[in-house]
């Protein structure tokens, strides 16, 4: 019995994916109770599904199970390991709980701004260590000859990409520079003159860029359309 | 002569003029006539034009016909004639009884000296109040004078009055005041205008004479005196006034006092507070004054509140309208069903067109398997090369870290390059170590890894893996993972706790792995992995791989072509899987990679068409509003 629903449940779910793929699609000729039938059971699949995997992989396993183990093998050293790693998560997890009833939700203020000043910290430590010093240091980089290729027609293209590259990162960060000096009264109050056309610059590589960005969105919503196409081809030549 | 008394500035005028020859304003209209001299007389009411000092001192009376007069009431007028009558008449009515005498006798001023000039009465009916009273103004009021005479008035030809020397001279003490009521003291302090026998400094002084001849006048009345009083010499009396004088010594004054008391010499000053503008009480008991808060009694009279009827009056235009405004709000809140919209409309046809024009030719070239369009090679799409020698390049049989942070959404985008990774892994006999920081993360990974072949060409064989599961806390779970893995997840998704056991078990930072391989479709995603565990993996050399989506590569490609890249390798989208699969031998494609072509270019001819279109639709239109 149980060998023959393991061997349906794979026609099943292409039986349930092949219909909520054409309710999904069906959004073609407009709103529809097929399409948020749909949606529906797509947020509630994804929100069960995520409950379940926390209470199971995080409360279950990181937080209870040891609790079992410390019990029943006795050691000193796994309860001094709970009570250091996990103990403190699970009193500023249970005092978080205090946010639930309005009356008792200041009583969680304390944990939410600890929550969120260590990961804002975390966050500004990342970006200085991970982006803003690395990526610094590859600007300057950018035109550093040791670095480039030995061959001459390599050498230009090379060069050529590195100027773009410099240009456009200067250019859009003069952009984003808003501030004036202090003008006389009277007098219209605008930037140099050098500083507007680098600034128009900028602006065309900020639009270049977005449009690069709106690129790979449409390039990978049309890829998971030919893979919901060949979904529905291939349930259709399973079938038939 | 009668003078007219300016209303407003209050002082006189000629009788021919209409305005006021000191401000201008109008005379005839509620100005007051001072009384004329018809009998002779020296009246206080008078004001003679050769005696302009004392136009200020006048008592004022209205004109008949001002509409000042006429607002005041009639028992103001009757009052005001009975004053005027009766200080008329008083030198008529000199004949006293018995009792008046000796009041009189007993409170009358001894005889002015004639060095002494009378302060002229402003305000007869106040002295005449004083009169009747008990005669000439009192010594306290005297005194008040001197302390009040800084604020009032003084005429010139009366002498700077003090205290100390005539006291001191004479050696004689105030008599005792007569007393006086207190509003008539309150409102003769507040008045500026002077009685005209108010008693200067200097006769209040004098009233030590004024007792010796009224003991005299005791001593020769009829009256019954006592016999201890009579045995009293006048002589003795005047001596025994005269001995305190002369034996108290002078005081000494403080400077500070010395410094505010009043020099003689100080010329007239005009009061502080000019009342000339200030409005003229019209009702009421303070009726014709100025400056002054008129009482309104019926303001604060209590009486019985009116009772109104709770009934609202309303006319029948009224009642419809209300009616109307009703049957309004009763129909907001019935709810409105949508207006049904046709089924095709212009927008869904030309939705449906487009459509259409993107999903037949993708089908086309799915159900035929097209395989037309050259494949994308390794060298054309960056970063393939790097990511498979690094592949390439990872020990048999040691731990990598995969981490499947990517939407099933993405999965068309991204199976291909990681059932080829997972494939090479395999071959390699890596132990994959499955962990995610997205829910569904957990289920993506079991799944590709049952879908992937294994090494003996079964789908689903490769079991040398294991799935931590869910990284709680975004990216301070990162961290957590970067610095202690087996603190942040001790468990698998089965429940075995996998870092006791080989190969894990020789794992104490993310380092000792042999390379963590992130699989996501999320910039920021991919971002975080590089900030917060790329530093970590840089101290040992660990590579960092990336595969994914093409909406993720323009942010993660600067950090592959850095220099020093932070990224060692990056597979991106379908070309970047393809490219991939070709680089390790698998050129296997079922028609995606035509129908990916086809659709690229079928997008690109509708943005065109579409552009032109309208273009060609906006110019005739831009035309006419041109000519118009």
């Amino acid at each position: 019995m149980l060998e023959r629903i393991s061997q349906l449940a794979d026609p099943i779910g292409a039986i349930i994916g092949f219909t909520l793929t054409i309710m999904v699609l069906s959004y073609l000729i407009g709103d529809n109770i097929f399409f948020r039938l749909a949606v529906s059971v797509f947020i509630g699949v994804a929100s069960g599904y995520a409950a379940v995997l926390i209470l199971y992989n995080v409360i279950w396993h990181q937080v209870l199970v040891p609790v079992f183990q410390v019990i029943s093998t006795g050691k000193t050293d796994d309860l001094i390991t709970y009570a250091t790693h996990v103990l403190p998560a699970v009193v500023l997890g249970i005092w978080m709980l205090t946010k639930v009833s309005p009356r008792l939700s200041r009583g969680g203020t304390p944990v939410l701004a600890f929550l969120t000043g260590v990961g804002a910290a975390t966050v500004i430590a990342g970006a200085v260590r991970g982006t803003i010093f690395p990526q610094v240091g590859a600007s300057a980089n950018l035109l550093n000859i040791q670095t480039g290729p030995d061959e001459l027609s390599k050498l230009v293209g090379w060069f050529i990409n590195g100027v773009i590259i410099l240009v456009g990162t200067v250019t859009t960060l003069i952009y984003f520079k808003f501030g004036i000096k202090r003008q006389e009264e009277g007098v219209p109050v605008q930037h140099s003159v050098i500083l507007e056309y680098l600034s128009t610059a900028g602006q065309g590589f900020i639009v270049i860029t977005l449009g690069v960005f709106f690129a790979g969105v449409y390039i990978a919503t049309l890829t998971a359309l030919i893979d919901r196409i060949q979904f529905l081809w291939d349930v259709i030549i399973g079938f038939f | 002569m009668t003078d007219i008394i300016c209303p407003l500035c209050g002082k006189p005028n000629p009788p021919e003029l209409e305005e006021c020859r000191y401000c201008q304003a109008p005379l005839n209209v509620s100005g007051f006539l001072a009384p004329s001299d018809q009998e002779g007389q020296e009246n206080p009411f008078i004001l003679s034009p050769d005696e302009p000092d004392q136009a200020d001192s006048q008592v004022i009376k209205s004109e008949s016909t001002s509409a000042l007069e006429q607002s005041i009431p009639d028992w103001l007028k009757n009052t005001e004639a009975n004053f005027l009558e009766e200080t008329e008449a008083k030198p008529e009515r000199q004949a006293p009884d018995d009792i008046s005498e000796q009041i009189d006798s007993l409170l009358s001023q001894p005889s002015t000296p004639d060095n002494v000039t009378q302060p002229a009465i402003d305000d007869d009916w106040l002295a005449s109040l004083l009169a009747e009273a008990g005669g000439e103004s009192s010594p306290l009021s005297s005194q008040g004078a001197l302390l009040g005479d800084i604020e009032e008035p003084v005429n010139e030809n009366i002498p700077q009055p003090f205290i100390e020397e005539p006291f001191k001279a004479k050696g004689v003490l105030p008599p005792t005041p007569v007393e006086k009521p207190d509003w008539l003291t309150g409102l003769e302090a507040s008045s500026k205008i002077k009685l005209e026998g108010e008693i200067t400094p200097s006769e209040g002084i004098d009233q030590g004479a004024g007792i010796t001849e009224s003991i005299e006048s005791i001593e020769t009345g009829s009256m019954e005196i006592p016999d201890w009083i009579g045995k009293i010499e006048p002589e003795e009396i005047s001596s025994n006034l005269e001995e305190p004088a002369s034996q108290i010594a002078p005081a000494e004054l403080p400077g500070w006092l010395e410094a505010l008391r009043p020099e003689d010499n100080v010329p007239a000053t005009e009061p502080v507070e000019d009342l000339s503008a200030a409005d003229i009480v019209t009702a009421g008991p303070l009726a014709g004054l100025r400056g002054v808060i008129g009482a309104r009694p019926s303001a604060i009279r209590a009486r019985k509140p009116p009772t109104y009827s709770i009934k609202l009056r309303v006319t029948d235009e009224q009642r419809a309208r209300v009616e109307m405004m009703e049957a309004l709000l009763a129909d907001e809140q019935k709810p409105k069903p949508l207006p049904s919209q046709p089924a095709l409309t212009s927008r869904n046809i030309f939705r449906l067109v487009i459509a259409a024009a993107l999903i037949l030719p993708i089908a086309w070239m799915i159900i035929t398997g097209s395989q037309r369009v050259p494949t994308p090679q390794p060298g054309d799409v960056p970063g393939v090369i790097d990511f498979t020698q690094q592949v390439q390049a990872l020990p048999t049989g040691l731990p990598v870290l995969l981490a499947f942070d990517y939407e099933a959404g993405f999965s068309g985008e991204m199976n291909l390059a990681v059932s080829t990774l997972i494939t090479q892994l395999a071959i390699k006999n890596a132990f994959m170590t499955l962990v995610t920081t997205i829910p569904s993360g957990p289920a993506m990974a079991e799944s590709l890894i049952n879908s992937s072949v294994g090494l003996d060409g079964n789908q689903g064989s490769y079991s040398y893996y294991t799935n931590l599961g869910y990284i709680p806390g975004g990216t301070m779970g990162l961290v957590g993972l970067a610095l202690s893995p087996k603190s942040v997840l001790p468990y698998s998704l089965d429940g075995i706790k996998v870092w006791a056991s080989a190969p894990l078990d020789a794992i104490s930072t993310i380092n000792d792995f042999s390379a963590v391989i992130v699989l996501t479709n999320d910039p920021d995603t991919a971002r975080s992995w590089i900030e917060q565990v790329g530093p970590t993996l840089k101290i040992d050399g660990t590579p960092l791989l990336i595969i994914t989506s093409s909406q993720a590569e323009p942010l993660i490609r600067p950090y592959y072509e850095a220099n020093p890249s932070q990224v060692q390798g990056m597979v991106t989208s379908l070309a970047g899987g393809l490219a991939y699969g070709l680089s390790v031998g698998n050129s296997q494609q079922n028609g995606e990679w035509d129908a990916f072509s086809i659709s690229i270019t079928a997008s690109v001819l509708i943005i065109l068409i579409g552009s032109i279109s309208r273009a060609a639709l906006k110019i005739p239109i831009t035309g006419k509003k041109k000519e118009s």
